[in-house]
């Protein structure tokens, strides 16, 4: 047995911005923590259920880790750290994971936390009907979960899969009590009747409305980066659900509410002229906001028209236009923040209009309609986007046209953008009758996300490509147990997809916004995930 | 008695007709069911095929129908593809809100109505009321709400800005709701008066020596009140429609949101039991407007 110790694991120290230390959380005017009071939040998305194993919205995270608790949690490097399981081993061929498990911990419903509740709730996903995805993606190598003594809990693999660490830190793999799984009336769509272990107990919900949690008063097991130890600060704390940003904004500015989550570009300026709110952005792990060319089908065939959309668009400008400076660009298809993020990328591409009308009069584009778009044997260039409105977020469909008026001006392509419902969407990806593909992961490891959308066999492979050794190199990458060979891999799968493919054109990277009154402190966000933390190290100034 | 009897079967066939015509337009519509509940996520054959085991998505069309509606006659509504709890849980709980909501807008979209209607007769104030009712009517509710929170909500602090808490938090949604049809029933009322004003009777009593205010209230407003109960079915439209926006606006629970979730992820268990409530209601709303009628217009009760 090759014993991993929990710190050492880290290999790779990614030059990380302040989003995603815990050193970036408000409460500079908030003075020392102190306990008591019940801090109200506005947040924009409901939930659309509260049991952490369908866990399927970035923006439910925080939520999730108030009443639920994972084996492990992420550091800030991309390494784990003890959480629910004190420590754990990786057998030398990287097929079995053995956990150490805490002997000190309670659900809140009295269930004790041990092996076998960790194998309940993993059999329990395994489930047919239970979480499909879940199953199909993240436990896909797992043979079966087998409980060794009442502290120990081995994961058995049928290949190596470093990414099972990163499920046992996910909000899919906490743990919920047993009781509940086998008693709960609405068990997939969670709420008061599912029992965690985590540092609050979610004890009403009034749909539409608001959520509300309150303190777990017997919670002594935070993890070491957790900002403290023992029950949280507050007595309770309620999430509102306000659509509306500008409501939001009124609703902080008129203290109705103490903190609000998701401050979009326009209304900044409203909290960083006030003395009295703090605003502070984070951005998240995964993959970057990108479009994906469809490869399966003319005209992106033809590398030359992707690289030519690509160098059609100056992202600069557009981001600018549309997020007015408060955008990050993204050069790769990872995101920033990961550990895996090959920097070298940057400014290798993109915004060269003289360069994209060569390579489209070089792919045989070379006459134009009345309309001015280009044409080959009579046809025109249209390239389509098909956007799901129910999960269209940071106004993408506005990007869609400012990228649909750039490269219709720079290079004559018509890029037609549909906003459509769910279904209409779907169906148009089951018929290929896409050109682009608009996508971002939240996936705290981006080797996940590159999985589902590059891999051969990828669950949200759109781009339809089907390479080889793209496919060998994200075994590669999710094999390694070694952090470095990781990233080399994942530095060459960029490469290939970035560069020498021209998969995909990169634009941003996602963020999240959060202001808070002057009397908030504590709040932050999550190491690795880059996405609001939940409510445990929070306080407010009496 | 018999009348009764045949309003209530009309009443069921009209619901059994809007579940079948919701039932087919979403099986019409892009997509299928299986997409519907694997959403946005990740989707392989081996996921389709649980989601379609699960669900039972396998049987054609026609016994899914059957078996819909067989259950949904003993009141089981199956349950929510997208929110997994029972759809008799999802929608009971949310309609107590909207109803609170489309009530307190319809009062006082009737009273502000009869007050504009009833008092401003000079010519030059009526001028400046109609264009006021105009503006009411259109401008969208959406920016009616916004507004009204940022001065009665964060300026003065006078309203909470969210949910369905206390009678405080009701007051600005529904005169938002509600502003919108107190223009165009003030409208509405003000013509049917002026026409009542004009009639024999009207100049038979006022011979008598009645003031014009008795006039007005004693008889005339009965003739107005005829189109303007006639224009219930179209005001029920818009605090149905409206209420998806206020409900946005303003972060109220209600079936606004619901239903607009449910039907942009084709959520269909949902989409069918709001569109046979709506109906439901909608038949209510007539019934009950044809026996103000009745009540209000003696002629129409010997026909």
């Amino acid at each position: 047995m090759r014993r991993i110790r929990l710190a050492a694991a880290v290999t790779v120290l990614a030059l990380l911005g302040a989003c995603s230390s815990n050193a970036a959380s408000s409460g500079d005017d908030a003075g020392q923590p102190v306990s008591g009071g019940s801090l109200t939040w506005a947040v924009e998305t409901e939930p659309i259920t509260f049991n952490p194993h369908q866990y399927s919205q970035a923006k439910a995270r925080p939520l999730v880790w108030n009443t639920f608790e994972a084996l492990l949690t992420h550091d800030a490097q991309g390494g784990y750290l003890p959480w629910l399981a004190a420590s754990y081993e990786v057998s030398p061929d990287g097929k079995t994971y053995t956990f150490k498990l805490r002997t000190d911990v309670t659900f809140s419903d009295g269930t004790k936390f041990d092996a076998a509740a960790v194998k309940a709730n993993v059999d329990q996903i395994l489930a047919p009907g239970y979480a499909p995805a879940v199953a199909a993606v993240q436990l896909r190598n797992l043979d079966g979960v087998e409980v060794v003594d009442d502290a120990t809990v081995a994961f058995r693999l049928k290949q190596p899969d470093v990414l099972i660490l990163d499920f046992v830190s996910s909000p899919q793999g906490a743990q919920v009590s047993p009781k509940s799984l086998k008693e709960a009336k609405n068990l997939k769509a969670g709420g008061p009747e599912l029992a965690g272990t985590g540092p609050f107990v979610l004890d009403r919900y009034t749909q539409g409305q608001e959520v509300h949690f309150v303190k777990n008063p017997a919670y002594d097991w935070a993890p070491s980066n957790a900002g403290h130890s023992g029950p949280a600060y507050l007595d309770e704390v309620t999430y509102r659900f306000l659509k509306e940003s500008s409501v939001r904004v009124g609703a902080l500015t008129s203290g109705q509410v103490q903190a609000i989550e998701g401050v979009p570009a326009t209304d900044e300026t409203l909290i960083t002229a006030n003395p009295d709110l703090s605003l502070q952005r984070g951005l998240n792990s995964g993959s970057a906001y990108a479009y994906y060319f469809n490869v399966s089908h003319a005209p992106f065939d033809d590398p030359k028209v992707r690289q030519a959309f690509r160098e059609a668009v100056d992202v600069d400008a557009v981001l600018t236009g549309v997020y007015r400076g408060t955008a990050t660009r993204a050069w790769s298809v990872v995101g920033p923040t990961s550990t895996f993020y090959d920097k070298t990328l940057e400014g290798t591409f993109g915004g060269d209009a003289a360069k994209a009308n060569q390579l489209l009069d070089q792919a045989g584009w070379t006459t134009r309609d009345a309309d001015g778009y280009r044409t080959k044997d009579g046809k025109r260039l249209t390239v389509r986007l098909v956007q799901s409105a129910p999960y269209v977020r940071d106004r993408r469909d506005v990007l869609a046209q400012a990228v649909q008026a750039a490269v219709k001006q720079s290079a004559g392509i018509d890029l037609n953008v549909a906003l459509v419902d769910q279904g209409t969407q779907a169906k148009a990806i089951a018929d290929n009758q896409y050109e682009v593909f608009d996508n971002s992961r939240a996936d705290t490891d981006a080797g996940a996300a590159l999985n589902l959308l590059l891999h051969s066999a990828g669950a949200i492979n759109r781009t339809g490509v089907k390479d080889p050794a793209l496919d060998e190199l994200l075994e590669q990458g999710q094999g390694a147990t070694d952090t470095a060979k990781r990233t080399a891999a994942y530095q060459q799968v960029q490469k290939l997809v970035v560069t020498d493919q021209a998969l995909a054109l990169p634009l941003y990277a996602p963020a999240d916004q959060l202001a808070t009154s002057s009397a908030v402190g504590g709040l932050g966000f999550e190491p690795t995930a880059g996405v609001p933390a939940g409510a445990y190290n929070v306080w407010l100034r009496r | 008695m018999r009348a009764v009897l045949r309003r209530v079967a009309a009443g069921i066939v009209v619901l059994w007709a809007t579940a079948t015509a919701a039932y087919l337009a979403l099986l019409a519509a892009p997509g299928d069911m299986v997409d519907s509940i694997i959403g946005d996520g990740a989707d392989s054959p081996q996921i389709r095929a649980q989601v379609i085991a699960e669900w039972n998505l396998d049987r054609p069309a026609i016994v899914q129908y059957l078996d819909y509606l067989w259950r949904a006659a003993h009141g089981d509504l199956g349950r929510s593809y997208l929110l997994q709890r029972p759809v008799a849980d999802v929608i009971g709980v949310q309609i107590r809100p909207t109803l609170k909501l489309a009530l307190a807008a319809a009062i006082f979209a009737a009273l502000l109505a009869v007050v504009l209607a009833v008092t401003v007769r000079r010519p030059w104030a009526r001028r400046v009321s109609s264009t006021a009712e105009l503006v009411m009517v259109s401008t969208p509710p959406f920016l009616i709400g916004i507004v009204l929170l940022s001065v009665f909500s964060f300026r003065f602090g006078l309203f909470p800005v969210s949910g369905d808490r206390s009678v405080a938090a009701l007051v600005l949604p529904a005169i938002t709701l509600g502003l919108p049809i107190a223009g165009l029933l003030a409208q509405v009322l003000r013509d049917g008066l002026d026409r009542a004003l004009d009639e024999p009777f009207a100049v038979t009593a006022r011979a008598r020596g009645l003031k014009d205010r008795a006039v007005l209230a004693r008889h005339a407003l009965r003739h107005a009140l005829l189109p303007a109960v006639a224009l219930a079915g179209w005001s029920f439209g818009v605090l149905i429609g409206g209420s998806v926006i206020i409900e946005q606006v303003f972060g109220r629970p209600g079936l606004g949101q619901v239903t607009l979730q449910a039907v942009t992820t084709g959520d269909m268990p949902v989409v069918i039991a709001v569109v046979v409530f709506a109906a439901a209601v909608f038949v209510v709303v007539n019934t009950v407007a044809d026996l103000a009628n009745l009540a209000i217009d003696p002629r129409l009760r010997r026909s």
